[in-house]
């Protein structure tokens, strides 16, 4: 029955990945050949690229990952009880506070960073790991409220009346009660602050390119000079980038999937 | 119910943060003793020769140094924002015609001043470190534009490059090379500054002035003519100068526009090269405009800073010092003594020489922050000629009268 | 009383750390629109007031009916495109299937990637001399296009770029949609005979519209603001042709060697003008869903 959808899905899943395959194409490209007519393979394959990467790139990695995990906590930390109370609590004002996150989010990135800036050269924290968790964050904060907000919206209201019957207060609803219950959401709002933060660029130049510690990105534009870029590089740089991230997820996934079901089973 | 405490305590936390802010920016009187020095340059690490050289003038002057590389394109607003906030670095290397705009917003020390010395620089460098008769600033080196071409492929089409004098031998040599089946010329015309750098050699070499965009028409319709007749590919509207040489280092083309920091590509690109310098319309060697860094120093709290930024930043364009960070970058030195003893190392650097000898600065002819405002304009009427959106002509009539 | 007081005590963080986070920035980008900023006023301060003369600096300019049309284009085309492959994969995956979970996380790697990789990457197979669709199309007799260097294609490239990059979110957040619906509604669909086009038309998508509808406002959210993508493959050319108002306020504040703060910001504020529209329909559609 299900047989045709997995070489349907791996078949769909290539297209998809199709430019990715790409970027490793060129990673392994030597610069003579980048603009003679396309290749499916490399031919004359060269790991000049990846061994510089490997060399200058790897301990950037690690910074990466701090900064991802703690923006998803961050970001949950905040925006889970405020989802809860929104969603469950109906707060006079909630309607306008959702407006205001939206508005929020539709602050150009750029201009975000430069008021981050300023803040943070009067408070001397530029170029911490932790000033950038907090400015990636704004990325994924307002998107992690809305998100939860919505499914935790579908938790029905008449457990959360049968919980009060029982002497439970909001808190305990909260932790017990529709946090569980919309633990989707939860791994949604966290995959993306994680993709978010690990792929931030923007942020990485802005407040932390004097940094000790510097995230993985930043480490991109040593290959990119003033009139001078070196592609393969830049394009090992993402593809070593990608791998540890792209494990993750897998993993992550498979606990989901793992979650979704045990919870079919309870309803 | 929470009416109006929640708004008003709200308040308060940001008035408490702006406050604290404000508190902790009060100019620290004094000199550090670690000075800050801002760089285009990401590619050099910490073991690099330019980051020792940095660290040896710092121990001369006496301070710690802390050194931190921008991307080129970021610096100028990280710079501005800095100043902003009264934080600018103690020496601040930059791209040359940034610094008639950080001149007009006050951040950069004249030279007289900061006790910097111009005076063995050849001239047309310095030029676009002159505002209003004030100079701003050292240039670490230069590089400029010139012709490079693969020279299979000339003899391929039977043609000398020796022949290529003004614009007419340079398209009859292009013609020769399509007969032939090899591609002609391939350069950047991307609508960035580096589209504007590319076409300014032809520009001037048709005589024509920047407060005059329409005086150039003959350059755009040569362009326009290459990718008509096919000399060059329609992908330079799209191309940086990067993406221009990997096509000439396909080994297909005969001719490239670009600079001199190809030099270390080109020994790697596995076919025998040559430069020559981009023709003037009727002869003559076209002025191209000059790329590079300069060293200056920002303005600061105190003159003491101020004067220890200034001996760091003459040490690091001491003839001495310099020779190291233009072998490094590839660029010909800034100054005609090292130019001679770089040419006496590396004969195929005498082209070059003469390149930089006929260049041009972009911000010179006192156009200063006028020629940002010019160059945009410039860079919209040669994507629109070449998309065939325009003619030559009337796009740069269109992209005069936008010029305020 | 007591649930309302919980209600914003619950809020608390959020709201402080939005008043820290975004009030600065937002104050910013209005200042800055509203003053006569120049290179020297940015850096020592001072910049007069100027009211609304900015922007009418950039209704007036040209390039503003361009960057507007090319804003609405990019945006409605990729939105209905990243929605629609979106949701056909989620339900595509929503049956699981062996390598399911593996498969779905592997459609996300295009979000690991940054984006300047992955518009380069974009920027690299469609390339008129050398890039690889040319080449496949050369294959199958047709004639190369010109797709980030002609005015006619170069907005087109962008938005197929964009939707790829969009397709992982919309998936993953339509997917776990779709898995918050009971699994008994199916089943009494199914018992009703209902065939599947039927199932998905009057029981899947009508459950799924909270979550359709934050999709595409966030969609829309994010893609107005797309400028990297656009920025990366054409810098909003040839000619202006890709420009969008997220690209023009790039390229007046940043994109120049002198910067011009008070237009760029302006067209910034116009955006998010345009989001608060997009964000009170949605209330206004969102109050008439909890009415009915």
């Amino acid at each position: 029955m299900t047989s045709w959808r997995t070489p349907v899905g791996v078949l769909l899943t290539a297209v998809m990945l199709f430019p990715v395959y790409w970027m490793i194409n060129v990673s392994l490209t030597p610069m003579s050949d980048m603009r003679k007519p396309p290749s499916l393979i490399p031919v004359n394959p060269t790991t000049e690229g990846y061994e510089r990467v490997l060399r200058e790139q790897v301990p950037y990695l690690g910074t990466s990952l701090l900064v991802a995990a703690g923006t998803v906590v961050l970001t949950l930390v905040l925006a889970a009880p405020a989802a809860y109370s929104l969603a469950k609590l109906r707060p006079a004002g909630r309607r306008a506070l959702g407006f205001v996150l939206l508005v929020a989010q539709m602050i150009p990135g750029i201009i975000m960073a430069l008021g981050f800036y300023g803040i943070y050269v009067k408070l001397g924290i530029t170029n911490t790991v932790w000033g950038l968790i907090l400015a990636d964050s704004t990325i994924a904060v307002p998107f992690a409220v809305l998100i939860l907000t919505s499914f935790m919206a579908s938790v029905p209201d008449e457990v959360l009346q049968a919980a009060t019957i029982d002497g439970a207060g909001p808190w305990r609803s909260f932790v017990s009660i529709v946090l569980p219950a919309s633990r989707n959401g939860v791994v949604t709002a966290a995959l993306f602050a994680f993709l978010w933060a690990w792929s931030d660029f923007l942020f990485a130049a802005t407040l932390d390119s004097g940094g000790r510690l510097q995230p993985l990105t930043l480490g991109i534009y040593r290959y990119i000079g003033n009139n001078n870029q070196e592609w393969n590089s830049i394009m090992a740089t993402a593809v070593v980038a990608s791998v540890p991230a792209t494990v993750l997820i897998v993993v992550a996934q498979r606990f989901v999937a793992a979650g979704v079901t045990s919870g079919a089973v309870k309803d | 119910m929470f009416p109006a405490p929640v708004p008003t305590r709200l308040l308060a936390a940001v008035g408490l943060v702006v406050s604290v802010a404000a508190c902790s920016s009060a100019p620290t009187a004094g000199t550090p003793d670690t000075f800050s020095v801002w760089d285009p340059y990401p590619q050099f690490t910490a073991e690099s020769e330019w980051v020792r050289t940095i660290e040896k003038c710092g121990a001369e002057a006496g301070v710690k140094i802390q050194r931190q590389a921008y991307d080129t394109t970021d610096l100028t607003s990280k710079v501005l924002l800095a100043a902003q906030q009264r934080t600018a670095p103690h020496v601040l290397v930059v791209d040359n015609p940034v610094v008639s705009t950080l001149v007009e917003a006050g951040v950069l020390k004249p030279n007289s001043e900061a006790g910097l010395d111009a005076g063995q620089v050849s001239p047309n460098l310095v030029a676009a470190g002159t505002v209003d008769g004030q100079t701003y600033g050292v240039p670490i080196g230069a590089n400029t534009l010139a012709l490079y071409y693969n020279k299979a492929v000339l003899a391929g089409a039977g043609v000398d490059p020796a022949s290529v004098k003004d614009w007419e031998s340079l398209n009859a040599a292009l013609a020769k090379v399509k007969a032939a089946g090899k591609k002609g010329i391939t350069f950047s015309a991307i609508g960035t500054e580096e589209g504007s750098f590319q076409f300014l050699p032809w520009f001037w070499g048709a005589g024509a002035s920047l407060t005059d965009l329409p005086s150039g028409r003959a350059a755009l319709e040569l362009w326009k003519s290459w990718l008509d007749n096919g000399y060059a590919p329609n992908s330079v509207v799209g191309n940086t100068q990067t993406t221009s040489w990997q096509e000439f280092a396909t080994g297909e083309y005969a001719f490239a526009e670009n600079g001199t920091w190809q030099l270390g590509n080109a020994k790697k690109a596995g076919f025998e090269y040559g430069v020559i310098p981009i023709p003037g319309r009727t002869g003559g060697t076209a002025p191209a405009p000059t790329g590079g860094e300069f060293v200056t120093v920002p303005v600061q709290d105190n003159k003491d800073t101020e004067a220890k930024a200034g001996r760091i930043a003459s040490c690091l364009t001491a003839p001495d010092k310099v020779l190291a960070a233009d072998t490094a970058l590839t660029y010909i030195s800034a100054v005609p003594s090292v130019q001679q003893q770089q040419v006496s190392a590396q004969p195929e650097l005498a082209v070059w020489v003469e390149a930089v000898k006929n260049a041009k600065g972009r911000t010179g002819d006192n156009l200063g922050t006028r020629y940002p405002r010019i160059s945009q304009p410039l860079w919209g009427a040669v994507q629109a000629a070449l998309t065939g959106a325009k003619a030559p002509e009337a796009a740069l009539r269109d992209a005069q009268a936008s010029v305020k | 009383m007591r649930s309302r007081l919980a209600g914003w005590a619950f809020l608390v963080p959020l709201v402080a750390y939005l008043a820290v986070c975004y009030a600065y920035p937002l104050f910013t980008n209005v200042d800055l629109s509203i003053r006569g900023y120049t290179v020297r006023s940015f850096v020592s301060g001072g910049a007069p007031l100027v009211g609304f003369a900015n922007y009418a600096t950039v209704f007036g300019d040209p390039t503003f009916r361009t960057a507007l049309l090319n804003t609405v284009l990019f945006t409605v085309i990729s939105l209905f495109f990243q929605y629609t492959i979106g949701l056909a994969a989620a339900l595509f995956f929503a049956r699981g299937f062996r390598l399911s979970a593996t498969l779905r996380a592997l459609f996300l790697v295009p979000w690991l990637l940054p984006l300047i990789v992955s518009a380069s990457t974009w920027a690299w197979l469609l390339n008129s001399e050398s890039g690889l669709v040319n080449a496949a199309l050369k294959v199958v007799g047709l004639g190369p296009v010109n797709w980030l260097t002609s005015p006619e294609w170069s907005l087109v490239s962008v938005t197929i770029a964009n939707i790829w990059i969009g397709i992982p979110f919309n998936l993953v957040v339509l997917y776990s949609g779709l898995q918050n619906i009971s699994r008994d509604v199916y089943e009494a669909s199914a018992l009703d005979g209902a065939s599947g086009w039927q199932t998905f038309w009057h029981v899947t998508f009508p459950l799924l519209r909270p979550v359709s509808a934050i999709t595409l406002l966030l969609g829309l959210v994010y893609t107005l603001k797309v400028f990297d993508v656009i920025w990366i493959m054409t810098k909003g050319g040839p000619s202006g042709s890709s420009t969008t108002l997220a690209t023009w306020s790039y390229e007046l504040g940043f994109g120049n060697v002198l910067p011009r703060f008070g237009p760029s910001a302006a067209v910034g504020n116009v955006l998010i003008l345009i989001a608060v529209v997009a964000g009170l329909l949605y209330i206004r559609v969102q109050r008439r869903q909890e009415l009915s």
